[in-house]
């Protein structure tokens, strides 16, 4: 066992954890935060992204340890006060979920992508969420929604 | 050397599980407290949109705003059978039950109105947001949610039945009638092939699809550009490598299916031309729409380097063979 702190949507943690478990398990196991999908496991899905000190990363592919003392942000941490982000808004509104499963994952990669270039081009959208599997929509529906939730976010200056 | 091609793929694509087969959906609508419409079938949602569709199809009917209906599907405990969400015949075949339920619905609430408000038939009653009220005397009126309380201990409650025709084939020509109805779609698709190294990228593409009646367009162009990236994989990409019946490749890293990054924007176009034997006209699109791409791929590569492709994928490698065969 080995003692981590953490930072996971804005609470801090301290959590006893074996050092075998990877960020996926602690996140849906110890805390109960299953908005995270696990698909392949090896890192080629991106299904299981989350925000680790700003960077989107493979929850399947970073062991829990290597998480002490990093900032997490995970899907359930983008509502604010009840009110869905506007990244949230925009894939619902613009009907860029079918199946959902890579939905997390894909909004967390948007996440990432816009924090650091809030106005990507549509090529730099798809590049953005090139790491994200999808086999329902084709992608362009997420590519619209993106393009919304700039917008979005530039109106409410979120 | 980059060489650009066009090509186009048509096809039609038979609704429902056809050839005879008994195809059967079935939904009840029950009043609930409070005057929500609750509609219950086993049809089965998995991403495609049938909860919005056939709640859609519900609203329409009933004249109501879809928030009203409460829509309870995928437990056969709850709730008839709906059969498979295979075939692409959720929309067509439950939809067209739903619809049947909300009529025969529709003609209940208004005998019940009749009762209720004291009139000598139904005739001159309107049935819209939720409210029952005589054309020429709106004063006479009563709404769901006040019928819900007067038929609280016994729910005015319906069921409709939808089965398809379809007609068994002659088993010796081949010969008959085994679907109905069809879709018909269209796809064009411009690709640059690159005779160094094999790569097949397509630079642009259209897309027309016939839904008989579109109930939800955006619902339409996702499958569309579902559809149209799982057979871009499939024509290019997806080569499952199975030896004695072992799956070799069962990892993403080495079965590669489409990134946004090999997926374009797609020209959808819709096609509307309302069936008649369907609700509002509207036909099943799940499957059809993955059909026509990939003959149109096929044709732009020999459109733009002369061969014939007869495997797919066609993987770069694959690609150079056929080239360097044909020199």
């Amino acid at each position: 066992m080995k003692e981590i702190k953490l930072k996971v949507n804005g609470i801090d943690y301290i959590l006893n954890i074996d050092e075998d478990i990877r960020l996926i398990d602690l996140l849906r196991d110890k805390l109960r935060l299953t908005g995270t999908k696990e698909g392949c496991g090896e890192g080629e899905c991106g299904a299981c992204t989350v925000i680790m000190d700003g960077v989107s990363v493979n929850s399947c592919l970073v062991m829990a340890f290597q998480a002490d003392g990093s900032n997490i942000l995970t899907i359930e941490g983008l509502e604010e006060e009840g009110k869905l982000h506007p990244i949230q808004k925009a894939f619902i509104e613009e009907g860029a979920i079918q199946c959902g499963y890579c939905t997390p994952g894909m909004i967390m990669s948007v996440k990432a992508l816009l924090d650091k270039q809030p106005y990507p081009s549509r090529e730099e959208i798809r590049k953005g969420i090139s790491g994200n599997l999808c086999r329902c929509t084709g992608y362009n529906k997420i590519v619209d929604a993106t393009e919304m939730a700039i917008k979005y976010i530039k109106e409410e200056g979120v | 050397m980059k060489k650009k091609g066009v090509g186009i793929g048509i096809s039609f694509y038979g609704i429902g599980y056809g050839n005879g087969f008994p195809d059967v959906s079935k939904a009840v609508v029950r009043l609930l407290d409070g005057g929500k419409i609750g509609i219950y079938t086993g049809a089965t949602e998995v991403g495609q949109g049938s909860k919005t569709v056939l709640s859609q199809i519900g609203a329409e009917t009933l004249k109501i705003d879809s928030k009203d209906i409460l829509f309870i599907c995928e437990d056969t405990s709850l709730m008839p059978d709906s059969g498979t969400t295979a075939a692409s015949r959720q929309t067509y075949n439950t939809g067209n039950a739903i619809k049947t339920a909300c009529e025969k619905f529709r003609e209940e609430l208004l005998d019940a109105a009749q009762r209720e408000l004291g009139l000598n038939s139904v005739s001159g009653l309107t049935m819209e947001k939720g409210e029952i009220y005589l054309n020429f005397f709106p004063h006479k009126r009563i709404s769901f949610k006040e019928l819900s309380k007067t038929y609280k201990d016994n729910p005015i409650e319906v069921e409709g039945i939808f089965t398809a025709q379809t007609v068994e084939m002659d088993s010796e020509t081949g010969q008959g009638a085994p679907y109905w109805p069809y879709t018909f779609n269209a796809c064009g698709v411009e690709v640059e092939v690159d005779t160094l190294t094999g790569k097949v990228e397509i630079l642009k593409a259209v897309f027309a699809q016939d839904t008989g009646r579109a109930i939800n367009p955006k619902l339409v162009e996702g499958q569309m550009d579902g559809g149209f990236a799982m057979a871009l994989g499939y024509a290019l990409f997806e080569d499952l490598e199975i030896d004695k019946g072992r799956i070799k490749n069962n990892k993403f890293s080495k079965y590669l299916i489409p990134t946004a990054m090999d997926m374009i924007d797609v020209k959808n176009i819709i096609i509307e031309d309302p069936e008649n034997t369907a609700p509002y006209g509207a036909k099943g699109i799940g499957e059809s729409v993955t059909i026509p791409i990939t003959p149109a791929i096929l044709n732009a590569i020999y459109d733009a380097v002369g061969v014939r492709i007869t495997e797919i994928p066609v993987t770069p490698s694959r690609l150079l063979k056929v080239l360097a065969d044909k020199a």
